[in-house]
């Protein structure tokens, strides 16, 4: 078994309105191991990306802070650290790859001043040509062709697959231990998304990083992840191992959104949709957060919360039914 | 027996690019070439494609947002094109509304909901005012929305609601086609399955013809009866849904499908062995010689760089471009 | 893809969220102050006649350049003083805020809907009328406003008029060219688009679509006008190109006490306050409002 990299603790991120507290992320728990991609689904508003960024503590202030929880990265605390201390970890220890690769990169510098800003930054290399070779050695790392060339190109001359390579080679570039990536297919192409992913997992075979990945798309985790994590309204409510998960989901809101998505192996005849909407998370239920939609919900449902048990090997739910 | 809707024939289009002082042509962006598709009353026609591919140009001449370079679009007999502006505001617009991808940018943030759904009837009928606020509670309870929810404004729904009003909008004039573009790729995955059916539903009710746009290919099996599938302004294959998807013959379509199916939460696996096409999409500026997809493909031979292929039937209305399937 | 509203960077959970309440107060202050100032005047010049203790174009030759009634020599009757034909300096400084208040918001309603009008068209319509349009507009930018003011005061002859049409003439062009960036963004939105498609005509998609977008920049646009105008309007009385005589109004109020500055100061000061007062409170509100509409607005 390797070694675990991350370590998260029933992490608590809020967001401090003029109109309330938003509970954005409210008891999260989950481990991710070297050289293992953990994924974490759900739709917009449930909290999968606050919990990146909280990660990486990059909450935008004075609203956003972390109210409560761990997170250990090989040991260390995050939230224990001092600012300047954190700024040490991010780019060096751990890295994060965003959906957009045209805002990602700036458009006035040339890819090679991207990547080697991150080097400089974390790594001490005493000769300018030392910089230059740990900056193509990560354009390769990416499969992007013609490193010494690509070097001097602006990002407005790549297509969106390279820019995306790019932004990966950035994130690569000092040797993370945990890389998040949060959403990078989505505004790719079909066909540029399976070479993106296949990339992925070689960069993961090679540089044994531990990956978290965070997305809506079924398809996508299938792919490329070990483990899951579904999240709805700020907490987990199913964890599993990949290939578990999609054959015995144990959470109704879980399964009712694996059939929500089309079968492309055969015809649906009617496909099946969850009535209403995510709570607020300003004002949210009582009971199991997703009780108000869901067609097997008892009166417990609705009283309290229920806990996380334990329903197979690495499989947790958070469901009254389930347990 | 089906009943052909709209035919497009040979549409083509192509952008010019000018560079320097004296704004001098220097190439064309060849969007489309020679597109040929019908769509049937009652049925759904699906275009997909990558970026680049030409299906919202497809969907701009549909709708006569802006002219093709050359072709036609025949509309129940009658070609748009040589409409007079008149006629095509009385003859044509009407029949033909739209439905677009993004919910937040399509309506009119200053409107309400109720006047957002009566423009179409506003602009083209002489409707008394309550005639049309019957209509436009009609149309909001048709997709399944609230009536009181007319006095509010777009900003206050949710995204699967606001295209939800789309819909409505598009409906109110009874059109006989509606285009679709991307319609539920901006939606959360469980608000997706919500609108599919709502859109099946109001096919059927209604008999509506769609011509949906996407790239998402299990959402397009799910709402199409014919495919296209598109590749750099041509059509590449052309068929029943049903025979596309059981039988892809040419190699994009087969490459699509299996990058797709990776994507389906059961079609993962080891034993899967995915079709990954190498490089990149070429520039509709300079398109390959021959085949467009010959610098990507991976079944090529020779002949490919030379050879452009035409759509040839291949059964029951399946067509293929492609040398080496016929 | 999903809602922007939880997208990674952005930050549409307000800041102010997050403020302590000391802030929060200062901040409210900073918007309070401003427009109760504007309130004030505004109500001031409406109520001129029951407000002003003396006729502002009276002259009193026994009661020249006294002090304000808070100095040695001064009395309650003159609250401010007397200039140098002892005319009540406070009635004029009320009745002068009323010209001058009327002079700029008429020559502001004139040059926005003149301006909205024109870079609506041009905006949206494109091609040669915008050309034409954006041509007419240049023009009008850079020609010298004042040399305008002098020829025209030379041509239709001095008065309340002449200055409208002096600050009118050439100030819509500002409003063109903002409004016409503005109708040109717009014109490409889907909702535009949309409205394309069911059919509606030019001329209702610039009236319903695109004027009702634009009204936010241009509301921004025309309170930070309010203080400019005003200046304006008493540069060129304090040349002698404004308001004639005996009308009052700050900027000739100025200019009558040039001479007296070392002695009779107050004949000059307290109009000169009251402009200044006014032009800043004008600008504070037209940042509120600006910031309140629209963060996006921020290079106005």
């Amino acid at each position: 078994m390797s070694k675990t990299v991350l370590e998260v603790k029933d992490l608590r991120t809020s967001f401090f309105t003029r109109r309330g507290e938003v509970k954005a992320v409210d008891g999260v728990s989950f481990y991710v191991r070297e050289g293992e991609t953990f994924g974490i689904v759900g739709e917009s508003g449930c909290g999968k990306s606050v919990t990146g960024l909280s990660i990486l503590r990059l909450l935008p202030e004075p609203a956003g802070k972390i109210v409560g929880g761990k997170i250990i990265l090989e040991g260390t605390d995050l939230l224990q650290l001092s600012k300047a201390q954190m700024r040490g970890f991010r780019g060096r220890k751990i890295s994060m790859i965003l959906q957009d690769p045209m805002t990602s990169l700036n458009p006035v510098y040339t890819v090679g001043d991207q990547i080697a800003e991150s080097v400089r930054l974390h790594q001490k290399l005493p000769a300018a040509d030392m910089v230059r070779d740990e900056v193509i050695s990560a354009l390769r790392l990416l499969k992007i062709p013609a490193p010494e060339r690509r070097l001097h190109d602006y990002p407005f001359q790549l297509s969106g697959g390279m820019r995306q390579r790019v932004v990966g080679a950035i994130a690569m570039s000092c040797h993370p231990r945990l890389l998040i990536a949060d959403e990078p297919t989505t505004a790719l192409d079909a066909t540029i998304q399976a070479q993106y992913i296949a990339l992925f997992k070689d960069v993961q075979k090679t540089t044994n990083v531990a990956i978290i990945f965070i997305t809506h798309d079924f398809g996508v985790i299938a792919q490329m992840c070990h483990r899951v994590g579904v999240m709805y309204a700020g907490k987990f409510v199913e964890k599993a191992a990949t290939r578990e998960l999609f054959d015995a989901p144990r959470h109704p809101y879980t399964i009712a959104l694996i059939n929500s998505v089309p079968r492309l192996d055969r015809k649906d005849e009617r496909l099946f949709s969850i009535e209403g909407q995510p709570p607020s998370m300003m004002d949210l239920p009582p009971g199991c957060r997703f009780a108000p939609r869901c067609s097997s919900a008892q009166d417990i449902c609705v009283q309290q919360e229920p806990p996380e048990v334990k329903v197979g090997e690495e499989h947790f739910v958070s469901c009254w039914r389930a347990s | 027996m089906a009943e052909v809707l709209l035919e497009a024939r040979r549409l083509t289009k192509h952008y010019p690019v000018t560079a320097g002082l004296l704004q001098r042509t220097v190439g064309t962006v060849r969007a489309l070439d020679g597109v040929t598709f019908t769509i049937d009353r009652g049925k759904t026609l699906s275009l997909v494609g990558e970026s680049g591919a030409g299906k919202t140009t497809v969907a701009k001449m549909v709708l006569l947002l802006e002219r093709p370079t050359s072709g036609s679009v025949i509309f129940e007999g009658t070609d748009i094109c040589q409409l007079s502006p008149s006629r095509l505001k009385t003859e044509y617009r009407p029949r033909v509304q739209a439905v677009q991808q993004n919910p937040w940018s399509s309506m009119n943030p200053r409107m309400r909901v109720r006047d957002i759904v009566a423009e179409p009837l506003v602009v083209n009928t002489h409707r008394s005012p309550d005639e049309v606020r019957a209509t436009v509670q009609h149309m909001l309870t048709q997709v399944g929305l609230m009536p009181d929810h007319a006095d509010r404004y777009p900003h206050e729904f949710s995204g699967g609601q606001r295209q939800r009003i789309a819909v409505a909008r598009a409906l109110a004039l009874n059109p006989s086609l509606v285009v679709l573009d991307e319609p539920v790729s901006a939606l959360d995955v469980s608000i997706r399955a919500q609108i599919m059916n709502l859109l099946k539903d109001l096919q059927e009710q209604h008999n509506l013809s769609y011509l949906v746009i996407a790239h998402n290919l299990a959402t397009v099996r799910y709402v199409s009866h014919w495919v296209a599938i598109m590749h750099l302004g041509q059509i590449v294959e052309y068929g029943p849904a049903e025979a596309i998807f059981e039988n892809p013959v040419h190699p994009y379509t087969q490459a699509l499908i299996s990058a797709s199916v990776l994507s389906a939460p059961e079609g993962a696996g080891p034993e899967t062995k995915p079709i990954i096409l190498t490089g990149e999409m070429p520039s509709p500026l300079n398109p390959p010689s021959g085949c467009r997809f010959h610098t990507r493909c991976f079944k090529a031979i020779p002949e490919c760089s030379t050879t452009e292929p035409e759509l040839k039937d291949i059964g029951e209305g399946h067509q293929v471009a492609c040398i080496l399937a016929y | 893809m999903p809602e922007p509203n939880t997208n990674v960077g952005a930050m549409t959970v307000r800041k102010a969220g997050g403020l302590s309440r000391g802030v929060r107060v200062l901040r409210n202050l900073g918007i309070i102050i401003p427009l109760v100032v504007i309130t004030l005047l505004v109500l001031t010049a409406i109520f001129a006649p029951l407000l002003a203790p003396h006729n502002p174009t009276e002259n009193n030759m026994l009661a020249r350049r006294l002090p304000p009634a808070f100095m040695t020599g001064g009395s309650a009757d003159h609250l401010l003083g007397t200039d140098k034909l002892g005319r009540d300096n406070l009635s004029r400084l009320i009745y002068g805020g009323r010209v001058s208040l009327s002079v700029s918001l008429l020559a502001i309603a004139i040059t926005a809907s003149i301006g909205t009008f024109l870079g609506i068209t041009a905006g949206y319509l494109g091609g040669r009328i915008d050309g034409f349009i954006m041509r007419v507009t240049d023009m009008a930018l850079s020609f010298p406003a004042l040399l305008l003011a002098m020829l025209l005061q030379i041509g239709i002859g001095p008065g309340f008029f002449t200055v409208v049409v002096a600050l009118s003439i050439l100030g819509w062009a500002g409003y063109a060219r903002l409004i016409r960036g503005e109708a040109l963004k717009l014109r490409n939105s889907d909702f535009v688009a949309q409205a394309r498609i069911i059919g509606a005509s030019p001329l209702r998609i610039m009236f319903r679509h695109i004027f009702p977008n634009v009204i936010n920049s241009l509301l921004v646009i025309m309170t930070l006008q309010v203080g400019m105008m005003i200046l304006m309007e008493s540069a060129l009385s304090y040349l002698g190109i404004g308001i004639p005589a005996p009308t009052p109004s700050w900027g000739s109020m100025v200019a009558d006490g040039r001479g007296d500055l070392d002695s009779a100061w107050w004949i000059s000061l307290f109009p000169g306050i009251a402009i200044g007062l006014v032009v800043l409170s004008g600008n504070f509100v037209g940042d509120w409002l600006r910031d309140k509409l629209d963060p996006r607005l921020r290079q106005l």
